[in-house]
């Protein structure tokens, strides 16, 4: 217990309180180490490239939640309904959730390629002309998400399937001896029961989504201009490019209290308060 | 609609989608680290070719790539022996002893888990500094287990709920202490679960990508943080670039295909519980 608390406490407490006395202050790593109170909080609250990230960043983790969510639900039903032995199609489903998002970002480069890329090749048997994908302003964002869908959807999917394994077989049997409609068994049975596990993996997805930085990382680096930079690489670009360390700092802390209320309103929202 | 006939139809047909659009993009790269230059670049795209192994090859005299595939095997196995040294009595602790606080501990964990990384990264790169960790083994390991601590906790905390009260009262009245009962009832009964924790800890290591870029350079640079250097010049080696994607994913889609069941028990054991 101990050991465990010290450790926790040096892992995460510390980074936490530095964070919060580093935002303020001016400091570039080096020998400027300046008080400057709420500075840094100021500056960014007029900083339009602080808020259009932000925006980039609700977008992305909005659109590609919901997208997740549903699709991985979706296949859940859809693989519940096979009448025989699913492991194999589940375990092949689960496979690019093994994969780091950072090796997601270099393959989804390679199929993205604007000119020799697998999908501009397919696209274009459908008669559409090459899109630049990373390339362009106006797909960038759409690219990033498609990836990350690719890339998580299988989480929810695995959740969900088991959630409708565990489903109680009673209700659902009597609804159909009524001759309900397997559309109105789900809606009517099924999901209500599933939403509190549904709620928790929207939980897990949102603020990962939130968070990204692998994949922007990797493909586009926050461009073209500023049309796909997300809260943490906007971070990582402040602090070890700019090394404008409490500025980021400023970020982060401001970004971790989003966080904390978002899962303050989740908890809220689960109907048994059994935590 | 169309009878449940079609409805399996359709079932199938989604599945089957599901599946190509899954599987497509890995057998696609993997092609491509087998191609030629040639073929890689061809367009329209080659659909039959004559495997090679040059990229490969290329990518095993790489030093970068070569050291930090090392690099990672270590850290990775040092921050999940690391993990579950202090994880397995933690849970057990939270779970049977509940300690005053037991609750408030359980909600920082949790939040702990769900901080952005960031957060974490630029006070620990000044501290690392003074203390020597940055750029080690050591003190990687160290910081995942900010991350890795919580969700272990977390997975064994419910593993352990499975196990009947009982079992440690009647060890209790033979006069066995905390750690014998840990040790002889709790993990050989748990081995699964603890499998399974490990499994999925070993997975993130592994393809953790914002700490190690903020916390290593060189000596300790793991292999998310050297196929970046792929990125460059992307659009000139393909080949270099897919072949190290391959190396780098097949580690843990090899683990991940042998531990299947323990992982899917893990996430959905976590989940179903809360």
């Amino acid at each position: 217990m101990l050991p465990c608390l010290a450790v926790l406490a040096f892992a995460s407490l510390y980074p936490s309180g530095a964070a919060l006395f580093l935002s303020l202050h001016d400091y570039n790593w080096g020998s400027r180490f300046e008080y400057i109170g709420l500075g840094n909080y100021v500056e960014l609250a007029s900083d339009r490239e602080f808020w259009i990230t932000v925006g980039n960043t609700l977008v992305f983790a909005s659109i590609a939640c919901v997208l997740e969510l549903a699709l991985g639900l979706y296949l859940a039903v859809q693989v519940d309904r096979l009448p025989f032995s699913t492991n194999a199609i589940r375990a092949l489903l689960m496979a690019p959730l093994m994969v780091s998002g950072i090796i997601v970002a270099l393959m989804s480069k390679v199929m993205f390629d604007p000119f020799l890329g697998v999908i501009n090749y397919f696209l274009s048997l459908f008669g559409h002309g090459p899109s630049a994908f990373y390339g362009a302003s106006n797909t960038a964002m759409a690219t990033i998400i498609a990836v990350d869908v690719w890339w998580q959807t299988a989480f929810v999917f695995i959740i969900m399937l088991a959630g409708l394994h565990n489903l109680p077989r009673g209700p659902i049997e009597a609804a159909q001896l009524e001759g309900a409609t397997d559309m109105r068994i789900f809606w009517k049975i099924k999901l209500p029961l599933l939403m509190p596990l549904l709620l928790t993996v929207a939980v897990f997805r949102s603020i990962d989504t939130l968070k990204v930085f692998d994949i922007v990382f990797g493909t586009t680096g926050g461009g073209p201009s500023l049309a796909t930079e997300v809260v943490q690489t906007l971070a990582y670009r402040t602090s070890y490019g700019f090394l404008q360390i409490g500025k980021a700092m400023a970020i982060m802390v401001l970004f971790s209290l989003a966080i904390v209320l978002l899962c303050v309103a989740y908890e809220r929202l689960q109907p048994d308060a059994e935590r | 609609m169309f009878g449940r006939r079609g409805n399996l139809i359709w079932s199938l047909a989604v599945v089957g989608v599901a599946l190509l659009l899954t599987l497509f993009p890995i057998y696609w790269v993997l092609t491509i680290s087998l191609k030629s230059e040639a073929d890689a670049f061809a367009s329209p795209p080659v659909w039959w070719f004559a495997p090679v192994w040059e990229n490969y090859a290329k990518l095993w005299t790489k030093d970068v790539f070569r050291s930090s595939f090392f690099n990672s095997l270590c850290i990775t196995l040092f921050s999940v022996v690391l993990s579950l040294a202090i994880s397995i009595p933690a849970a057990y602790a939270l779970s049977r002893l509940r300690p005053r606080g037991a609750r408030a501990i359980a909600r920082w964990l949790l939040l702990a888990y769900m901080l952005p990384e960031f957060l974490f990264i630029i006070p620990m790169y000044g501290i690392y500094q003074h203390l020597g960790l940055y750029d080690t083994y050591t003190g990687m390991a160290l910081i995942y287990q900010a991350h890795v601590v919580p969700f272990s906790i977390w997975m064994l905390r419910s593993f352990f709920a499975d196990i009947p009260r009982a079992l440690d009262e009647a060890a209790k009245l033979e006069g066995c202490g905390h750690w014998r009962i840990l040790w002889s009832i709790y993990i050989p009964s748990s081995l699964a679960g603890i499998v399974a924790t490990a499994v999925l800890n070993a997975i993130w290591v592994w393809n953790e990508l914002a700490i190690a870029l903020g916390l290593t350079i060189a000596r300790a640079q793991t292999v998310t943080v050297g196929v970046t250097s792929f990125r460059g010049y992307a659009s000139i080696d393909w080949g270099a670039m897919a072949a190290a994607s391959i190396a780098a994913l097949a580690p843990m889609l090899l683990l991940a295909f042998f531990a299947q069941r323990h992982i899917v028990k893990g996430l959905t054991l976590g989940a179903v519980k809360g």
